[in-house]
């Protein structure tokens, strides 16, 4: 049962040096992440389509998904949640699950180690922060891996934002939203290979028996190691339209030519061959390189969607379960997550108007900013909190005080891009 | 819809395939029972199952190739909507109890709800309480099984371990010549397929396999 073996050896092969340069340029991008993410964010795209340096994927993920800023707008709510029992009907399906993921991984492999007791509390916490939604099996798997880059407290926050930004409903009651993306995989794999999509409808294979997995555990138990990461890293940055192009480049390249169907005639043949994939296609540089070029987009997704919701509700009525809107990558989280800090961008270089005026009205702004802090939404029990100064707490959160507009908040500004 | 299929000319002929689900509660052991049917092996470290997934095995049965297709599925309730789907289909639908929880007992009836709303009506069902392995941890008993099981007129209770490799075989095999039998039956159009043939078998196990099989 070679599972997980390349997990420890061989993650990319890439020269140190060229690794030294990528941590560097990666770095730099955490360090300025803001002006990146609005001026520059194709580039940061091909970086994670090169693949994110190791040592600095795990902060990387937490930036990208937004799951930093997440967790800076509620800190302390995870020990608040951590200490809290839980109700006993999810804590029985989480501890009967915790064994049962990635259980070759050092991090795993012992029962009441520190990996199954991290998953434990993140899992927990989150059934804690949406009671609505408890648990769903298949979120073990994503907050394992998650918990393999980063401590408890961001794998949950990360774990939050995957659930409601990236793949909206996945986990919910009734999985209407897996059930949606089945078809609308099906529907995309018309256009892409039209040989696949004739030998799946002619065998009568529905997408929830392959994707299902797929899908909701994002690939993390599908695709060799080195494959998943790269995978992650893109799909942090551009959202779902990576992980339904991987499934679609997988069906392409496995049933995708009559030569390939020849030896897989039978429902339970395909089946096989869809759960046994050749290595050679889910190799990490082969499958990056056909995922970039695969020309599936957000917007074909989005289309497709309506398609297909259009017909869900002529069959099954109402979807019962109301998602929020998926968001495709970390752009659009950003901008959906933070207008706040949109709005500060343009003001310093024109509102500030001459003469002495700007010196009381920037330090009324900042007084009201003062006031207002402990108000706000970081006014979280946290222990970090107390000691943190209250200037030390606006870079933190910039969204508290909107009117910044001395030469003090541009030089904040710039150092608070070292927090965000 | 349990009629015997001609293989399509390929080499791996068979006389009879039968679907079978495979349900019951999370982390009973449902895949491990498939792994070990498949390949005679136990798996430790088995992942949980999410969504459907499906094995064949060919067995022989009285010189008939039976060809056996399990679909094993997730068993956390969630998942429902997606397993339901397969429940149509099936010829059989194997019900898995972990025999030292109680809890995964006590939601055997809501399954066989679940079956008698979306499965054919006459879908044979067997119970099987699994970890047999470790019966000082039994909160079980094996004669409320048999009670549940009569109950709801069931084929058989057996109770396996996939560690140990109790009773799997066994109970395949069961299910399997239950299946011919009543294909047989209806084939021959005698009479009512379910009625007679249930009422004529015995109700007490075979004392080869002593106390942990019951036919019902």
């Amino acid at each position: 049962q070679a599972l997980l073996p390349t997990l420890s050896c061989r993650l990319e092969e890439v020269p140190l040096e060229v690794l030294r340069q990528r941590e560097s340029k990666w770095l730099d991008m955490l360090n300025n992440w803001d002006k990146w993410m609005a001026k520059k964010h194709k580039k940061i795209r091909l970086r994670c389509q090169k693949g994110i340096p190791p040592s600095l994927r795990g902060r990387a993920w937490q930036y990208l998904s937004g799951s930093k800023v997440k967790l800076e707008q509620n800190m302390g709510k995870f020990d608040e949640l951590d200490v809290l029992p839980g109700d006993p009907k999810w804590l029985d399906v989480i501890e009967r699950d915790l064994h049962r993921q990635f259980p070759f991984h050092e991090m795993f492999v012992s029962r009441g180690g520190h990996g199954q007791q991290d998953l434990f509390r993140v899992l927990k916490a989150y059934t804690l922060y949406r009671p609505e939604e408890g648990y769903c099996q298949a979120q073990a798997p994503i907050a394992a891996v998650l918990l393999m880059h980063m401590p408890a407290e961001q794998a949950f926050w990360c774990l939050v934002q995957i659930c409601e930004k990236y793949l909206p409903g996945y986990y919910s009651e009734k999985l209407e939203a897996i059930q949606l993306d089945g078809q609308i995989l099906f529907s995309l794999l018309h256009k892409v290979s039209p040989v696949a999509y004739k030998h799946l409808s002619k065998q009568k294979i529905d997408p929830i028996l392959y994707m299902t997995e797929w899908f909701m555990c994002a690939f993390s138990r599908t695709l060799p190691w080195s494959s998943v990461l790269r995978v992650w890293d893109m799909f942090f940055c551009e959202g779902v339209k990576i992980i339904f192009r991987v499934g679609l480049v997988l069906l392409k390249h496995t049933l995708g030519s009559s030569d390939k169907l020849k030896s897989c005639q039978g429902q339970y043949e395909t089946m096989e061959r869809l759960r046994a994939l050749s290595p050679k296609i889910m190799q990490e540089t082969f499958l990056v390189q056909e995922v970039i070029e695969l020309p599936v987009t957000e917007r074909q997704i989005e289309r497709e969607h309506l398609i297909q919701l259009k017909k869900w509700r002529e069959m099954h009525g109402e979807l019962q379960c109301k998602s929020p809107p998926r968001l495709h990558g970390a752009k659009a989280i950003s901008e959906a997550e933070a207008p706040t800090h949109k709005a500060l961008e343009p003001i310093p270089s024109i509102i500030v108007p001459p003469g002495p005026a700007p010196v009381p009205k920037a330090r009324k702004s900042k007084e009201k900013s003062r006031e207002k802090s402990p108000a706000g939404p970081a006014n979280g029990p946290g222990a970090e909190g107390n000691g943190v100064p209250g200037s030390t707490r606006e870079l933190l959160h910039p969204q508290v005080s909107p009117h910044h507009q001395s030469k003090e908040s541009l030089s904040s500004r710039e150092s608070e891009d070292t927090y965000l | 819809s349990a009629m015997p299929f001609s293989s399509s000319g390929t080499d791996d002929a068979f006389d009879y395939l039968f679907k079978i689900i495979l349900i019951g509660d999370s982390n009973v052991g449902k895949t491990c029972v498939v792994h070990r049917f498949k390949t005679g092996q136990y798996n430790e470290k088995q992942q949980n199952t999410i969504g459907v997934d499906f094995t064949v095995r060919s067995m022989d049965i009285d010189g008939k190739k039976v060809k056996i297709q399990v679909w094993d599925t997730a068993g956390q309730e969630r998942f429902r909507t997606i397993t339901q789907s397969y429940y149509r289909s099936a010829h059989g639908a194997i019900l898995a109890y972990d025999l030292t929880r109680r809890s995964t007992f006590e939601s055997i009836p809501h399954w066989i709800h679940e079956i008698e709303k979306y499965g054919a009506a006459n879908l044979v069902i067997m119970l099987i309480g699994n970890k047999s392995d470790s019966l000082d941890k039994r909160q079980v008993l094996f004669e409320d099984a048999c009670t549940l099981a009569e109950k709801h007129g069931l084929l058989a209770v057996l109770e396996t371990s996939a560690k140990e490799a109790q009773n799997i075989e066994e109970v395949f095999t069961l299910m399997a010549k239950e299946l011919i039998a009543r294909n047989t039956l209806q084939l021959h159009g005698e009479n009512p397929p379910n009625s007679i043939y249930l009422d004529s078998r015995p109700v007490v196990a075979s004392p080869s396999v002593e106390k942990t099989q019951c036919l019902c």
